[in-house]
């Protein structure tokens, strides 16, 4: 069927020595530093989300005894504190209320609310569960501190000049949804602009509707904080320089404060430029805008 | 002689392929015991290749004994069946260039399957692993200019009257052309090449927006 390429015990050879080899390059790139940083902000957002369930939870349940008390703290962590460190309500006292973080405006309004509240009577096995929520919802939210400062440390060691433009977890988002700094490095600024948005984008490909200004990058403040019609402005600049920020990081590897002088300095103009929202435009109708790609007029097969 | 069996289970038709490794699983896949010999049951819902022989491709385009220069083998599903079809005396030449999945491929399919070879290497650079020439090459990869990289592979490695397998995912090639309009660019990309396309076989329902090219040399 085929010429022989060697003998079998030679074709072997070259076996063993290929998977030796194909192993010592995995072991590499499986040590590479911004993948366990991909990890991390991957894990700092699933530990959101749990953490967000459970202390929910925790609230919940414990309104049943206690359904004022969180209309007056309004933060879960802070709640989970309170049912795991407190459990009734009846051992609610001022001193251990300021001694966590409580202002005296608040602790005044909890113990009335606990003089005459509403709710039911717990009982021990049903405040232990409670309780036992409470705490892991606390753990949780101690992992996603320590996560956090975690990814910030090591943005700064691993790419500090994206870290310095486009914040830590930003950037760290934007290296998840490429797979890492080596890909980012070579992406186009406007790719890395929409990142995040591209069901907006190719919906827009399609249909001709206007194409998203900002994906991952609306999270940036200077992006959601400006009013709505500098936004697609910053957000372009932002990218752009994240763009040379990822060059730096990757092929370079030192800080250069330049980059975000530069991009202040660009956001400056910007602001001053655009100070006013502009006139209205008119926009072709609905039906005269086109894609790159016409509409499907016939319905599509599958 | 055809490697690969069929066998009707409740109105479908199930492919299987002769195990290489008795009572090894790759991807947690059914064995079924039949005359005496061990058979893997081949999901067309995870392998391409499956998808397209059970959409008319024929069963002898991999036969046993041949040598198949596989790029973009990922964890290893396809190509471990692969593996079983060109038997003991044939060899798979596997290139993956993502670490994650050829760590799969190579603790589950390449260290145990005497007949594999891995590579975690760039199909865009054949030289990297151009170890024999080959009677077959199967291109599975999602790049923009797939055709182009599986024809300088066959350029360098497939033998003079050799198979082309390719794999096209018209959503990597181009996201707003019509499926059919990719599939007819890259079949003309090939012949342009001097290939003889022998068949285009779309792989719907298995896989949307896929086709596979079969072409000689």
């Amino acid at each position: 069927m085929s010429e022989p390429a060697g003998n079998d015990a030679s074709m072997e050879k070259i076996r063993q020595e290929s998977i030796a080899a194909a192993e010592e390059a995995i072991r590499k790139a499986s040590s590479r530093p911004d993948l366990h940083l991909v990890q991390a902000i991957q894990a700092l957002d699933d530990t959101d989300k749990f953490l967000n369930v459970t202390a929910t939870r925790a609230v919940e349940w414990y309104g049943l005894h206690f359904p004022e008390l969180f209309p007056i703290v309004q933060d879960n962590t802070a709640m989970c504190r309170l049912i795991s460190d407190l459990g009734r309500r009846d051992s609610y006292e001022a001193e251990g209320l300021q001694g966590r973080g409580m202002t005296d405006k608040k602790v005044e309004a909890v113990l009335i609310a606990k003089a005459r509240s509403k709710g039911g009577e717990i009982s021990d096995p049903d405040l232990s569960r409670v309780k036992a929520l409470a705490s892991l919802g606390l753990e949780l939210s101690g992992q996603r501190d320590r996560l956090n400062e975690y990814v910030e440390s090591m943005m700064k060691k691993v790419a500090p000049n994206v870290s310095q433009i486009a914040g830590a977890t930003i950037g760290a988002r934007l290296m998840a949804k490429v797979g890492g700094l080596d890909r980012l490095a070579v992406l186009p600024a406007s790719t890395i602009q929409i990142l995040g948005a591209e069901k907006a984008l190719f919906r827009a490909l399609r249909t001709g509707s206007r194409p998203p200004k900002h994906g991952i990058l609306f999270q940036h403040q200077e992006v959601h904080m400006a009013p709505k019609w500098q936004r697609g402005k910053i957000a372009r600049t932002l990218a752009n320089k994240i763009a040379i920020a990822a060059r730096i990081d990757y092929y370079r590897g030192s800080e250069e404060p330049s980059v975000k002088a530069g991009l202040m300095k660009r956001i400056e103009g910007i602001k001053e430029k655009y100070k006013e929202p502009p006139k209205r435009q008119e926009r072709p109708e609905r039906s005269q805008r086109r894609g790159r790609f016409q509409r499907r007029d016939k319905p599509r097969r599958r | 002689m055809s490697a690969i069996r069929r066998e009707e289970r409740g109105g479908r038709t199930v492919l299987l392929t002769k195990s290489l490794l008795r009572g090894d699983r790759v991807y947690n896949e059914e064995l079924v015991e039949i005359e005496g010999e061990e058979y893997r049951t081949w999901d067309p819902f995870r392998s391409k290749l499956a998808a397209a022989i059970l959409r008319g491709l024929p069963d002898d385009v991999v036969r046993p004994g041949d040598r198949v220069l596989y790029l973009g083998t990922s964890t290893g599903t396809t190509p471990s069946h692969v593996s079983d079809i060109v038997g003991g005396s044939g060899l798979v030449v596997g290139v993956e260039l993502s670490a994650r999945v050829a760590r799969e491929f190579v603790e589950n399919v390449a260290r145990k399957r005497k007949n594999v070879i891995p590579f975690v290497a760039d199909a865009r650079d054949p030289t990297k692993y151009s170890i024999t020439k080959v009677d077959v090459v199967y291109c599975d990869i999602a790049q923009q200019d797939q055709t182009e990289i599986a024809l300088e592979n066959c350029r360098q490695l497939l033998r003079d009257g050799g198979t082309l397998l390719l794999v096209v995912k018209a959503r990597s090639i181009d996201v707003l052309k019509e499926p059919e309009d990719v599939f007819r660019e890259e079949k003309r990309k090939l012949e342009v090449a001097g290939f003889r396309v022998a068949k285009v076989v779309d792989l719907a329902p298995f896989d949307k927006d896929h086709a596979m090219i079969l072409a000689a040399s």
